[in-house]
């Protein structure tokens, strides 16, 4: 009995290193199992001798996102028959990051991983990370990257990985439930959308009662920092300010914003209490496809899931405060720094921020491209897809491309994600005040950024 | 030579090589790391970058840290409302179960079971559970008109629903510790009692009560223990949330340590912990000890 006490209580993190020394040497076991996609290696072992293996890591958001990394890593795998590639997915969310880190303070690394763009840069402030710089100044074109691409992917002017392509929150809709209730869609045009009072309104017609109990919401989705820090660049505010050196979250900018979304769920009854429908085992999408809810804000990778339900989908711009807008980010594909085969693992960052590997994933809907050449006209030809972009798709790439830096990839802190939404939780579900709330972000993000200084 | 041979043919140092192997992984696997940790407790060690000596710093952040401070209120709040409704849950279980019962062995074995399960599958079965809308609880309450809470996404209930979920899973412990201390008690006692007149209340009180002292600190003492202890329950469910209102002392250790990866905070807290723990411990030995010059 004393045993367990004085392990569990005070040995906890020496242990625990050792379990996660352990559990990343399980999982590498689990890749040499079974694996259909390394399929071409029988081919190649014969004509160069020496196979390299890359071990690659990414997270999972639907299937059918592990898919399009395995087909595009099979085409990989052909262009370059000596290196062979082993793809595993990690829990994503805090988990990763947790659990990447553990790997790598471990020993335990893979060569090459996603990395969401939320931690790129603690990772680069701990040295996690490969330089890249000699590599892509040799073989690497980043002239059509867009601004934003580059000012992301970049760290005091070095690059450290490549943002794979940008998302940006957006408004999906269940078309039969406007044609049902005989009202217009929600637009997608940027110069059209509408007023955040427009939007309740709508949210609040499609909400519909049976006694006391809600059979369909209006929307889902808004209280989340990641959705509403969008809300807020269209009120024209920030959580941070301009240089990040300090939180602006104390703005009657930001508390507009904050208490509308509170009210939309609280006061106008349009909107189901956040995380509340996942516990049931269904997702947001499936929430939308059987009509729990008429409207969806999330990212707009969501598309490649919807698009491959049984609806018709439509994607809309979000409402605005005073500008439309939305922000733009995505994970970066990233080397550790202690790879033993940096050469090859560049070669797979390179292919996966190649613009073959990026149209594959934006035709399916899942990614949108961060390349300039692929928002012409001719480019946009190459992707736009029939069954998976929906009609009025074509208007919202002027939102696309004007969206705004996602604020929370442009500082190295974790600290200041769990301090927010601990905060805005308390706001949204616990009864707290929102100007102690926003007052606590502010001194707990001022403290975090003091201390980084 | 001669001493050796001697030495050989003592059984002490025949006992002691037999348990080296044990004591081994004792000292690398438990005592490294306790003594470590405290030598940890007083650097700034932000992984992967170099420890430095930093005094008292992290225990000076302890106090000056609101979230430490809510955390540890929301470890004693879930020991002070989860150890005394478990106890007294199994003890009534362990009485009615302490009798020539039919299928007294099932009943038994099915209250146990919770205790060996996987937590995973305890804390996944139990959020379907507590779902607002579909959820069981929430169906069984409006059969009785009552709208119930939303559970895990609520700051108020979800570390009501927490503890209700940790009772429910180490019920069937106490109730066996409890049982085995009820079996111990003489059965003459109860049939002298019984010939003196006494009823089922006066009998429980002045004879079950007493004589299951020992087990019922002891008991305590292990529950409390492991409340101050909690984490698995608390990972898997709730992580913490909404707004910290489950995060306890440990889980705010793990976040610590492998969240933010600030070793030399994680570790003042995890001593913190320790300490909390070395107390009680203290107190059951002093009580033991004074509890068998008693019996």
């Amino acid at each position: 009995m004393k045993k367990r006490l004085i392990a569990i209580g005070t040995c906890l993190m020496a242990l625990a290193l050792v379990f996660a020394a352990c559990s990343g040497g399980a999982g590498r076991e689990n890749e040499t199992g079974p694996q259909p996609s390394a399929a071409p290696t029988s081919s190649t072992s014969t004509s160069t001798g020496e196979v390299v293996t890359l071990r690659f890591m990414g997270w999972e958001v639907s299937p059918l996102e592990t898919e399009s990394v395995k087909k595009g890593l099979e085409m990989f795998m052909q262009q370059n028959p000596n290196i062979r590639v082993e793809y595993t997915t990690l829990p994503t969310g805090t988990e990763y990051v947790a659990k990447m880190q553990t790997m790598i303070l471990g020993g335990e690394e893979p060569d090459v991983f996603f990395l969401q763009s939320d931690y790129y840069r603690d990772f680069v402030k701990r040295g996690y990370l490969l330089n890249l710089d000699e590599y892509i100044q040799r073989d690497f074109s980043t002239d059509d990257l867009i601004d934003s691409a580059i000012l992301l992917s970049t760290v005091d002017g070095s690059f450290y990985g490549i943002e794979s392509c940008i998302v940006a929150p957006v408004l999906f809709y269940n078309k039969a439930i406007f044609d049902k209730a005989n009202m217009p869609y929600p637009p997608s045009d940027p110069a059209q959308a509408w007023t955040w009072e427009e939007f309740v309104d709508v949210a609040k017609k499609l909400t519909i009662k049976n006694g006391d109990r809600v059979e369909q919401y209006g929307v889902y989705g808004l209280e989340d920092y990641y959705q509403t820090i969008a809300l807020i660049m269209s009120n024209g505010g920030n959580w941070f300010n301009e240089d990040y050196t300090a939180s602006a979250a104390n703005t009657p900018e930001v508390r507009e914003v904050l208490q509308k979304i509170y009210d939309l769920r609280v006061v106008d009854g349009a909107s189901p209490e956040a995380r509340l429908l996942q516990n049931a085992g269904m997702n947001a999408s499936q929430m939308l496809q059987t009509g729990r809810i008429a409207m969806l804000v999330t990212g707009s990778w969501a598309l490649q899931e919807l698009a491959n339900m049984d609806f018709e989908v439509g994607v809309a711009v979000l409402p605005k405060f005073k500008e439309a807008v939305t922000h733009g980010q995505a994970h970066l594909h990233v080397a550790s720094k202690n790879t033993k085969h940096p050469e090859e693992a560049w070669k797979l960052i390179k292919f996966l921020s190649s613009e073959d590997y990026q149209l594959q994933n934006v035709r399916a809907g899942l990614w949108l491209p961060n390349r300039k050449s692929l928002y012409t006209e001719e480019g946009i030809r190459k992707w736009l897809t029939e069954g998976v972009h929906p009609e009025d798709f074509e208007k919202l790439i002027p939102y696309f491309l004007s969206s705004k830096v996602y604020p929370y990839a442009m500082l190295p802190s974790q600290r200041i994600q769990e301090e927010t939404t601990a905060q805005l939780d308390a706001f949204f579900y616990g009864g707290l005040a929102l100007d102690t709330a926003l007052q606590n972000i502010e001194t707990a993000v001022n403290a975090v950024l003091a201390e980084m200084r | 030579m001669h001493t050796i041979r001697k030495l050989l043919y003592k059984d002490g140092t025949w006992a002691f090589l037999m348990l080296l192997p044990n004591l081994l992984g004792f000292l690398v696997f438990m005592v490294f790391p306790v003594a470590a940790t405290f030598a940890i407790s007083f650097a700034r060690w932000e992984l992967p970058a170099d420890i430095e000596f930093a005094g008292l710093a992290n225990y000076r952040r302890l106090f000056a840290d609101g979230v430490f401070a809510k955390v540890f209120w929301n470890t004693v709040y879930f020991t002070a409302v989860s150890v005394p409704v478990g106890i007294v849950l199994s003890l009534f279980l362990a009485i009615m179960l302490d009798r020539k019962l039919r299928f007294v062995r099932f009943y038994r074995a099915a209250f146990f079971i919770p205790v060996i399960s996987s937590m995973v599958a305890i804390a996944v079965i139990w959020q379907w559970i507590y779902n607002p809308e579909f959820g069981l609880l929430n169906y069984v309450l409006s059969w009785f008109g009552i709208r119930g809470p939303t559970w895990l996404t609520s700051t108020t209930w979800a570390m009501i629903a927490v503890i209700m979920t940790a009772v429910w899973k180490n019920l069937g412990f106490n109730m066996l510790i409890f049982l085995a201390g009820l079996q111990s008690i003489p059965e003459s006692y109860y049939e002298a009692a019984a010939i003196d007149g006494a009823r089922w209340w006066a009998r429980f009180r002045h004879i079950t009560v007493p004589l299951l002292a020992p087990t019922t600190f002891f008991v305590t003492v292990m529950a409390v223990i492991n409340s101050f202890q909690v984490f698995d329950i608390v990972y898997l469910m709730t992580q913490g949330g909404p707004a910290r209102s489950t995060s306890v002392l440990v889980y705010y250790i793990y976040q610590n340590a492998f969240q933010f990866f600030d070793m030399g905070y994680a570790s003042a807290v995890a001593y913190v912990l320790f300490f909390v723990v070395l107390f009680l411990t203290l107190l059951q030995f002093l009580r033991q000890k004074r509890i068998s010059i008693f019996y």
